[in-house]
């Protein structure tokens, strides 16, 4: 069911065509994205906590269940937000890029342009701190996207859990009882359906950094 | 893109760049001056960022980069400074002086090394080594917060969008048949230019003035007579018009 969610979602993703600069603010409103889910995620949490004290001792082993749903959402909340910024901060570093790039790329049509001109020299030290300026962004630019892949590749892992979480409270639903159980199926679709739209988010964003190595 | 040199004598030259054969058909012709005196250079209204490589080109076939201390921006239009974000590469110890209304609008073209001067609206001078220039107040022309730069000594009045004319590049640098000039400025004037009393203010500030050039920043620089018979026409000109009531 995660994986059909995942590869309907996919259908409706546009052609991964951006420039690395787009594409850096692209994840971060992504990220933004999945901040949101799992803030829906922690209010499954509640409800869940609210249905399974009602359903009293028949619903038992469904209360610790929801202490883990909570805990997935506050993984994913916290992980989400470090991301969204770390991709603000790329998207940041890539605008001083292009801008850096842009400046190194009229310099050398100024050299080709006034190649003769007896202060051309004169333009060297600029050129050199611009170029200086230029290698300083490629290695934070480069660093930057190492720790985003990371982070990205941790919070997948954590969000497989998701799944696990959700065939552990359909068995626990079904012991509740006529009464509560569909109440509590519904809070097992709720976390794997969230946990399968935050998966293909981190998906899609993990595809966009592979474009930016 | 042409250099051209508009007055020298032993303290300062008045240089113009501009008729940019490379430049995109798209992309309104610009003209930039720049002041040289003994160890600095001023440039004005440097333009917009698809000039730059040909703008700097040019300016480093007349003095070394480390020369031009200063920029002026008459106004925070992007064909006046929206090089900026370029110019503070490759000269971070410049000054820039342009209106005060406009610091926190021309810093998004990029500003993190130039130092920004703001020109209080009655206007003031700036003295390169011992050349004085005066700002000289045209708000509203066509920019809510607007300078002129004039030199009393080369008698020239960089006017920036005031005698505008859009034509092509390989237009003469002179006005020579003023009248048949009018038909490349009249409509320019009547709908940038917003406001009669700004003009008028205006024509009676200059006119106090001795200008033997009167350059700005598009089209052909008008010389001695020329200017008297701009400052009547344009006096008498309606602006502030559009549409049906442009003539």
């Amino acid at each position: 069911m995660l994986e059909e969610k995942s590869i309907e979602m996919e259908k409706y993703q546009p052609e991964i065509d951006y420039n690395y600069f787009v594409a850096a603010a692209v994840i971060a409103a992504r990220l933004d994205q999945a901040t949101t889910i799992a803030k829906q995620l922690s209010l499954t949490a509640s409800n869940a906590r609210a249905v399974a004290l009602r359903a009293g001792e028949r619903a038992a082993g469904f209360r610790p269940l929801t202490d883990f749903i909570d805990r997935l959402a506050e993984i994913t909340i916290t992980a989400s937000k470090k991301i969204n910024l770390l991709a603000a901060t790329l998207s940041k570093t890539s605008a001083a890029k292009v801008r850096s790039d842009n400046a190194i790329k009229h310099f050398i049509l100024v050299f080709t342009k006034a190649a003769e001109s007896p202060y051309i020299n004169s333009l060297n030290e600029v050129f050199e701190r611009c170029k200086i300026n230029q290698e300083q962004l490629t290695r934070e630019y480069q660093r930057q996207i190492e720790q985003l892949s990371e982070e990205l590749i941790m919070l997948s892992s954590e969000l497989r859990n998701a799944v696990i979480l959700a065939t552990l409270s359909r068995v626990e639903a079904s012991q509740a009882g006529a009464e509560y159980q569909d109440a509590l199926i519904n809070v097992a679709d709720n976390v794997e359906g969230a946990a399968g739209k935050i998966k293909a988010h981190i998906k899609y964003s993990q595809q966009l950094v592979s474009t930016l190595k | 893109m042409k250099t051209h040199k508009l007055f020298e004598n032993n303290t300062h030259t008045w240089l113009m760049f501009g008729r940019d054969e490379e430049k995109a058909t798209e992309i309104i012709d610009t003209n930039q001056y720049m002041v040289i005196s003994k160890n600095n250079a001023l440039l004005m209204d440097p333009g917009g960022i698809e000039l730059f490589s040909a703008m700097l080109a040019a300016v480093i076939k007349q003095v070394p980069a480390e020369k031009i201390t200063h920029l002026f921006a008459s106004h925070q239009d992007p064909d006046i400074i929206s090089s900026l974000g370029l110019w503070d590469q490759a000269l971070p110890s410049a000054t820039l002086h342009s209106p005060w209304i406009w610091e926190g609008f021309i810093r998004h073209f990029g500003m993190d090394n130039i130092t920004y001067a703001p020109i209080a609206d009655e206007g003031g001078e700036i003295k390169i080594d011992n050349v004085v220039l005066e700002y000289i107040p045209a708000h509203y022309l066509h920019s809510s917060g607007n300078f002129n730069v004039y030199d009393r000594e080369a008698k020239i009045l960089m006017s920036g969008d005031i005698g505008a004319a859009l034509e092509a590049t390989n237009a003469p640098m002179f006005v020579d048949d003023f009248e048949e000039h009018i038909t490349k400025m009249k409509m320019f004037h009547q709908r940038w230019m917003p406001s009669n009393e700004a003009k008028n203010d205006w024509v009676n500030r200059v006119r106090k003035l001795d200008v033997e050039m009167l350059c700005p920043q598009h089209g052909r620089i008008f010389k001695g007579e020329k200017v008297k018979l701009f400052l009547d026409w344009f006096e008498a000109l309606e602006v502030g018009l559009t549409g049906k009531n442009l003539t």
